[in-house]
C-alpha cells in the first residue's frame, strides 16, 4: 500500500525540480521565483480593488520610463522618465551595497540613513553652499561624502571593537543623534522659510536638472555613471582581495580569525568604514543629487529600503544593482499608475513587501527543492531496483 | 517475542549521495545495556535518530514493545517513552535546571485559585526528588549557564527520566566528560539499567563499552557487522569489526634523538578571560626532535599553556623563547612567522571557517604570503594548486575536492586538514591540543603517525591530551599540571601511566 502511495511523485514539485532544480543557478532562480509569485499575489490585491492587474502593472512600467505612455506633455518623452528613474536609482544601489558589505562581514549596518545624512550635509555645507566651479565641487562632494559616511561607519566599528557595543545598537542610536543634531543646525542656519527645509544647494549637485536634450528637458544623474564600476570592485574588494578574505573571515568565524593571525578589531572597524564610505555615496547622490536640500527631522527611508533590497540581491553586488532596478521601477512607476489606475499608490509598498517576504523564503524554497531532488532520486533508484529484480526473476 | 523492548528490522536510509544504513536489524532487550559501536559516519547516530523520531526510515520497520509503530517526531517517541541525549545539548541557557527538565510538560497550578501558572515551587520539588532518587545531585534552581557540562548532562537525563522515558539512547555521552566524570556517568547507566531502565550506549570507544555493555552491535559504513556478547569477546576483535581491518594498538615509535632547544618558557603565568589566574609559574623547554607532552585533567590551565605560547592570550608574566628569541610580546601572525604552528583545541570553533571552502582553508596561515597574494590580490591558482596538493598528500576525503565547504566534511577530514595545513608550514615547533578528540580508531592512529613523523624530522612537539594513552605512547618528557603548576617533569619511561594519573588528580604533591 504504502509502496504504491509514494510510487509517483507530487508534479507540482516535479514542475518546481525542473525549473528551479539547478543548484548553480539557484542564486538567480529562486529570487526570480519570488519575484513571480510576489507579482501574482500583487495581482489579486490589484484584482479586489477590481481592477485589472495587467494594465496595472504595465502603467508601473510606463510610470518608470521602460515602455512608452500613451502621451506625454511637452519636452517630456520616455526618455525623460527613465533619466528621472535613474536618478532615484543611484543612491538606492549605493546604500545596499553598504549593506551588502556589512553583512558579508557578519556586520549588519542598519544605520545606512543616518550615514547618508552626514554625509549629505557637511557636504551641503562645505561645497553645495559655495561657488565652485562643478569641475571642482563635483569631485569634491563625492570625496567629503565618501570621507563623512566612512568616518561615521567605522566609528560605530570602533564602538563595537572597542567596547564591545552591538553595532545594531550604535547604529540606530547615532541615527537619532544625527537626524536631531543635523535638523538643529538646519533650522538654525540654512533654513529656507518657504520650503522650511534648508536652501538649495548653489554648487556641486551631481545631477544635471533640466538639461535640454534632444528637444527635450531632462535631468541626467552623473553620479550614475559610477554605480556599476563601484559594484564591481565591491565584488572584487570581497572576493579577491586580500582584505576581503580577512573580512570575511573575521564575520564568519571570530576565533578562528584570531587564530589565523588576523587583527579582528581592526577589520571590524575597516568593515564599517567602507560599509559607511558606500552609505555616505548613497548620502550625496541623494540630497545632493536626486533633491538639492535636506529635510529637517526626517530620515530617508532609501537607507531602510536598502537592506532589503540587498537581500533580494543576494547580496550579491551584481544582485544588487539588478534588485535595486527592480524595486525603483516599482516605487517610482507608482505615481503614475495610481494616477491612471485610481488605485493607492501605497500598493507599490505592498508588492514591494511581498517581493521581500517571498525572497526571505529562499532558504525554504532552497529546501523544498532539495527534498523533492531526494524523493526524485529514491523513485529512480527504486525503479532501477524494480527492474533488476523482476529481470533477476526472469533469468 | 515480547522480551524485545526494541527491535529495528530489516532499516535503510538514504540521504543524498550516501547510504547512511543498509538493511540493519537490531534488537535490545529489556533492562540491558546495548552498545552500538562504529567509527564517525558509520551510522550510529542515524540509526537512534530514526528511534528517536528525527528521521523515518526509508525501509524497514520499527517495534517497540512487539508493537509495530511508525515514529513520527520526537514528541511521539517521548510517548513511547524513549528518551534521548544528544551528544550536543539542547537546553536553554538562561533557563534553570527546573524550568528546562518540565520545558513543554509543565505542571500547571492556579494563582489565587484562577491565573494559570506553571508550578516551579512544586517541580522543583519533583526534580531534587528525582534527582536523589537516581543518585542525579543536582541543584534544580541553578541556571543552565552557570552550571558545567557534567551537570548540563545531569540535566539531560534527568529530562528523560521526567518524561518517563524507559528506554534511554545516550548519544556519544562521553566525549565531553573528564576521566573521573567518565567514571561517574558510567556508574549512573549502571544504576538506571539496574532500576529496571532499557540503555542504548552510542560510542566509539571500547573500554566503556567494556566496562558497562552487556550487548554490543557493531556498524561499519551503515551496514551492521554483528552482535556479540560484551563479555566474551576481547576489545581488539572488537576493534578490528569496527575498523573491518587489523587495528595495532600499539605505536611504533623510533629512539628520540634530541637537538638543540626550541622552546623555552620561564615562569609563564596566564590570566583567562575573568581574570583569574590560570597558569602559575610554568617553566618547560623543549628541544628539536623531543615530544614534549602536557598530561592533565581538563580545566587545570593545559589549553591556556598552548593559548599563550601561540598568542592567542596574553601572558601577564613571564617569558617565552623560541629558537633564542623572545616572542612574549609578538602577536599570533608574528608567532607564526616565527615558527609555530598550532593544531587547536577547538577544530570547528578556532582551526576552521566553517563556510569556507576547502582550499580557503588549507590556506588559513598563509594566504597574505606569496604566491597566495600579490600586491594585496589572491591567486586563485596558488589557492587550488595548494589545496589538490595537500588533499592528495594527506588523503583529505571531501565530496567535491578542494570546493567543498568544510562545514560538510566529518571529523576526521576536517582534522586532517587543519594537520595538513600546520604541517606544511614547517614550523619549528608544533603544538597540538587534543589532536584525536572524537575521533575514530583509525583517524587516531593515522594523527598518532604524523606527529611521530614530524617529531623524527627534527620538530619539536608540545602535545596537550586529555587521554593519557595517548601521553604514554607518545611522549618522550611528561609534564603533569594540576590547578596550573607544573607538579612534575621527567622523561616518559620514568614514569608509568598509574604515577601519572596520580599527579593528574593532585594526589602527589611536590
Amino acid at each position: 500500500m504504502k509502496k504504491e502511495k509514494k510510487a509517483t511523485i507530487n508534479p507540482i514539485n516535479r514542475g518546481f525540480l525542473s525549473v528551479i532544480g539547478d543548484d548553480r543557478r539557484q542564486s538567480i532562480s529562486i529570487p526570480l521565483f519570488a519575484i513571480i509569485l510576489s507579482i501574482l499575489a500583487g495581482a489579486i490585491v490589484i484584482l479586489l480593488f477590481g481592477k485589472n492587474p495587467i494594465t496595472a502593472f504595465v502603467s508601473f512600467l510606463q510610470g518608470s520610463g521602460i515602455i512608452p505612455k500613451p502621451e506625454y506633455a511637452a519636452k517630456k518623452s520616455i526618455l525623460t522618465d527613465f533619466m528621472s528613474m535613474m536618478n532615484s536609482l543611484t543612491p538606492m544601489i549605493f546604500a545596499a551595497l553598504a549593506v551588502a558589505v556589512a553583512l558579508k562581514t557578519g556586520l549588519f549596518n542598519i544605520g545606512v540613513s543616518g550615514q547618508m545624512l552626514v554625509a549629505g550635509f557637511i557636504a551641503t555645507i562645505t561645497v553645495g553652499y559655495s561657488h565652485l566651479p562643478p569641475a571642482i565641487a563635483m569631485p569634491l562632494v563625492l570625496v567629503i561624502g565618501v570621507l563623512c559616511g566612512g568616518a561615521a561607519g567605522a566609528f560605530i566599528g570602533w564602538l563595537k571593537h572597542r567596547f564591545n557595543i552591538n553595532e545594531v545598537v550604535t547604529s540606530i542610536m547615532l541615527n537619532y543623534i544625527f537626524q536631531y543634531v543635523i535638523s538643529y543646525f538646519i533650522n538654525s542656519y540654512y533654513v529656507n522659510p518657504v520650503s522650511r527645509q534648508s536652501n538649495p544647494i548653489t554648487a556641486g549637485r551631481l545631477t544635471l536638472v533640466d538639461v535640454p536634450a534632444f528637444g527635450l528637458k531632462m535631468d541626467i544623474p552623473l553620479a550614475f555613471l559610477l554605480t556599476i564600476p563601484i559594484a564591481i570592485l565591491v565584488l572584487f574588494l570581497l572576493n579577491r582581495t586580500r582584505l576581503g578574505y580577512e573580512l570575511k573571515i573575521v564575520g564568519l568565524n571570530k576565533s578562528a580569525a584570531k587564530y589565523s593571525g588576523i587583527n579582528v578589531g581592526r577589520s571590524v572597524v575597516t568593515s564599517m568604514a567602507i560599509s559607511g564610505a558606500l552609505a555616505g555615496l548613497a548620502g550625496v547622490t541623494l540630497y545632493l543629487g536626486y533633491y538639492n536640500s535636506i529635510m529637517p527631522r526626517t530620515l530617508t527611508a532609501v537607507g531602510f529600503d536598502s537592506i532589503a533590497v540587498c537581500l533580494l540581491g543576494n547580496m550579491h553586488p551584481i544582485g544588487i544593482l539588478f534588485s535595486s532596478l527592480l524595486i525603483t521601477i516599482i516605487s517610482k512607476g507608482s505615481n503614475y499608475m495610481s494616477s491612471i489606475m485610481n488605485i493607492p499608490q501605497e500598493i507599490a509598498q505592498v508588492i514591494t513587501g511581498l517581493i521581500l517576504l517571498f525572497s526571505a523564503c529562499g532558504a525554504y524554497i532552497r529546501y523544498k527543492v532539495a527534498q523533492a531532488r531526494e524523493e526524485l532520486s529514491d523513485l529512480k533508484l527504486k525503479a532501477e531496483q524494480k527492474i533488476d529484480g523482476e529481470g533477476g526473476e526472469k533469468a | 517475542m515480547d522480551e524485545y523492548v526494541v527491535e529495528m528490522r530489516h532499516i535503510t536510509k538514504r540521504f543524498p549521495g550516501i547510504v547512511a544504513n543498509d538493511d540493519v536489524s537490531i534488537s535490545v532487550k529489556k533492562g540491558e545495556i546495548f552498545a552500538l559501536l562504529g567509527e564517525n559516519g558509520a551510522g550510529k547516530s542515524t540509526l537512534m535518530s530514526m528511534l528517536f523520531g528525527m528521521y523515518e526510515p526509508d525501509e524497514g520497520e520499527i517495534l517497540i514493545r512487539g508493537e509495530k509503530v511508525h515514529i513520527t517526531s520526537p514528541a511521539h517517541a517521548t510517548q513511547l517513552n524513549i528518551g534521548m541525549v544528544h551528544q550536543h545539548f539542547k537546553l536553554v541557557e538562561n533557563y534553570t535546571i527546573t524550568e528546562n527538565i518540565v520545558l513543554g510538560q509543565e505542571p500547571r497550578a492556579r494563582i489565587l485559585g484562577f491565573l494559570p501558572a506553571v508550578d516551579i515551587k512544586g517541580s522543583d520539588k519533583k526534580i531534587s526528588e528525582l534527582s536523589k532518587r537516581y543518585g542525579l545531585e543536582v541543584d534544580p534552581r541553578k541556571k543552565i549557564e552557570d552550571i558545567n557540562v557534567s551537570t548540563r548532562q545531569r540535566v539531560e537525563i534527568l529530562k528523560m527520566l521526567y518524561r518517563e522515558a524507559e528506554i534511554l539512547i545516550f548519544d556519544e555521552p562521553t566525549a565531553v566528560l573528564t576521566p573521573q566524570e567518565i567514571d561517574f556517568l558510567l556508574d549512573i547507566i549502571r544504576g538506571l539499567r539496574d532500576s529496571g531502565k532499557t540503555i542504548i550506549l552510542i560510542t566509539h570507544k571500547l573500554e566503556e563499552i567494556k566496562n558497562v555493555a552487556d550487548r554490543c552491535a557493531v556498524l561499519c559504513r551503515g551496514k551492521l557487522v554483528g552482535v556479540m556478547d560484551v563479555a566474551s569477546t576481547s576489545t581488539k576483535a572488537m576493534a578490528n569489526m569496527m575498523v573491518g581491518r587489523e587495528v595495532s594498538f600499539t605505536t611504533d615509535k623510533k629512539p628520540a634523538n634530541f637537538g638543540k632547544e626550541v622552546l623555552n618558557v620561564e615562569g609563564l603565568t596566564v590570566k583567562n578571560q575573568d581574570g583569574l589566574t590560570v597558569v602559575k609559574n610554568v617553566s618547560f623547554s623543549i628541544k628539536k626532535g623531543e615530544i614534549f607532552a602536557i598530561a592533565g585533567v581538563s580545566g587545570n590551565g593545559q589549553t591556556e599553556v598552548a593559548d599563550a605560547i601561540s598568542g592567542l592570550l596574553p601572558s601577564s608574566s613571564g617569558k617565552i623563547l623560541l629558537d633564542g628569541k623572545d616572542i612574549t610580546a609578538m602577536s599570533v601572525r608574528e608567532r607564526t612567522l616565527t615558527g609555530i604552528s598550532y593544531i587547536p583545541e577547538d577544530r570547528q570553533a578556532v582551526g576552521l571557517v566553517l563556510d569556507f571552502s576547502l582550499s580557503d582553508n588549507l590556506a588559513l596561515k598563509k594566504y597574505f604570503k606569496e604566491p597566495f597574494c600579490k600586491k594585496g590580490v589572491l591567486q586563485e591558482e596558488a589557492f587550488d594548486e595548494n589545496g589538490k596538493k595537500l588533499i592528495e598528500e594527506y588523503d583529505i576525503r571531501s565530496g567535491q575536492g578542494i570546493t567543498t565547504t568544510v562545514r560538510s566534511m566529518s571529523g576526521g577530514n576536517q582534522q586532517k586538514a587543519i594537520i595538513a595545513r600546520e604541517i606544511e608550514l614547517s614550523s619549528e615547533l608544533m603544538i597540538f591540543v587534543q589532536p584525536t578528540r572524537g575521533l575514530d580508531i583509525g583517524a587516531i592512529e593515522n594523527i598518532h603517525k604524523q606527529i611521530l613523523a614530524q617529531r623524527d624530522e627534527g620538530r619539536a612537539i608540545l602535545l596537550i591530551s586529555l587521554e593519557l594513552d595517548e601521553i604514554i605512547g607518545l611522549a618522550d618528557t611528561i609534564g603533569v599540571i594540576y590547578n596550573g603548576e607544573m607538579l612534575n617533569m621527567a622523561p616518559a619511561e620514568t614514569l608509568t601511566a598509574i604515577q601519572v594519573g596520580e599527579y593528574m588528580m593532585g594526589v602527589k604533591a611536590v
